[in-house]
């Protein structure tokens, strides 16, 4: 879900990155004492209106949200399996509402804005030896390469399956991880050709 | 056919890659104003291109970009490499403009607004909140040339760029190139694209084969390429 910046002017997207950061960690303070279900089903369907606010595109990212459902399901049965079902589901639907709260900035918020509003935060950190630009430079790094990765991981279980007729294997885990390090290095010297932490000539 | 100043120059350049030497006092001196550099994978297109850039150093030996040793000043070229995705580093197009603005020392709000400028310039307008990954091959490989063109290179160092492009892109790149009017050195395989530039250089293992205008250079080449097939096909 962390990769998918949502390429269209939106209302939410005309609001300042640190107004919708603050309204996020907000909410999602405000969310963690509530244990009544009930009223965490209510907050759910909010967030639910305001994907549905954006248009059908925001709507079918929702769809994302199989790829998490394993883990809702150990949740709630944990939860059930010591007698306190109504206590899953209020776990379950926090759990689903901080996931869609945080999304619905990460699709709204370019890395950019983010990092501007982060700076003072970041900038706070530079006495323990936090580089800020670096560190907003890999955060953007991370979100731009997840649907790069993605796409190589593809190419390599549809080429295992082409050759073998059988699923991807974990055996695709090595050639993924050298062909990522291979790419790491090349990403390197591109920037390195950008000019980063270089002063060119100019003129 | 020498008239302007060379814009590089390499002078006895030894460069071992990979444990190997590839360079060995090699020498070298453009100031055409398109050059093409052909040459059978691992002959030293792509070292030449890095050595220029100033991303690799020589082991012994010169490398000067506009009369200035690459070794002191990082020279002002813009690179374009094979794989767009090893390039891009921002998840949206405008980020990714303004990224070089901003490592150029322009604040972050003008950097954005020249981004967005630069990218209609090239009628790309309104693509800065586009998501990266959602572009096609071609279209991600002219988000990587308007990006180091904003920087306004001296000299561009293309590293076969258009390799993995469909046609219709490839003559739309193409047609951008024609109208650039910075220095231009290409690594490529395309001969219909070589064959309008100014000078060809051959590259085979590290030494230089062939030199001269495309017409004599890249008939060589082909001919020798063709050579070798016609040898695997006897053999």
């Amino acid at each position: 879900m962390i990769s998918g910046y949502l390429a269209r002017d939106t209302w939410l997207h005309r609001i300042p990155a640190g107004t919708k950061l603050l309204a996020l960690a907000a909410a999602s303070l405000a969310v963690l004492p509530v244990q009544d279900w009930r009223l965490l089903a209510l907050g759910l369907c909010v967030v639910l209106v305001l994907f549905a606010s954006l248009g059908p595109d925001a709507l079918k990212r929702l769809s994302a949200l199989k790829s998490f459902a394993p883990l809702l399901a150990i949740i709630f049965v944990l939860h059930g399996l010591t007698g306190d079902w109504a206590a899953g589901a209020s776990a379950v639907a926090r759990l689903v509402m901080m996931v869609l709260l945080a999304d619905l900035v990460s699709m709204t918020t370019t890395m950019q804005d983010m990092m501007q509003a982060l700076m003072p935060l970041l900038r706070l950190l530079r006495p323990l030896g936090v580089n800020p630009k670096k560190l907003s430079l890999a955060v953007s790094l991370a979100i731009r390469f997840v649907p790069v990765f993605a796409a190589n991981w593809q190419a390599r279980a549809e080429a295992w399956r082409a050759r073998t007729g059988r699923r991807a294997s974990w055996r695709l885990i090595g050639p993924f991880l050298a062909e990522t390090l291979r790419m790491a290095d090349q990403v390197a010297e591109s920037l390195d050709a950008r000019g980063f932490a270089h002063k060119r000539r100019r003129g | 056919m020498q008239t302007a100043a060379p814009f590089l120059q390499l002078d006895r350049v030894s460069l071992a890659r990979g444990g190997r030497p590839l360079f060995d006092t090699l020498s070298l001196s453009l100031s055409e104003r398109r050059v093409g550099l052909v040459g059978d994978n691992g002959s030293g297109k792509s070292t030449l291109l890095r050595l220029a850039a100033g991303l690799l150093q020589p082991d012994a030996g010169e490398v000067r970009v506009a009369g200035h040793l690459v070794r002191d000043e990082r020279p002002n070229t813009g690179f374009l490499f094979q794989n767009p995705d090893h390039q891009i580093l921002f998840p949206t197009v405008g980020e990714e403009v303004a990224f070089g603005l901003i490592e150029d020392g322009m604040d972050a709000s003008s950097a954005t607004a020249q981004a967005c400028r630069i990218l209609a310039e090239h009628g790309c307008g309104g693509w800065e909140k586009r998501a990266v990954h959602e572009l096609s091959e071609g279209q991600k490989q002219l988000v990587c040339l308007i990006a180091v063109l904003a920087n306004g290179p001296d000299i561009l160092l293309l590293d076969e760029p258009f390799s993995s492009l469909d046609l219709p892109t490839r003559y739309d790149l193409r047609e951008r190139m024609r109208s650039l009017k910075q220095n231009i050195i290409m690594a490529s395989h395309d001969i219909d694209l070589l064959s309008e530039f100014d000078r060809v250089i051959w590259l085979e293992n590290g030494r230089i084969r062939g030199d001269g205008t495309p017409e004599s250079v890249l008939a060589a080449y082909e001919s020798k390429a063709r050579m070798g097939a016609d040898k695997a096909k006897s053999a």
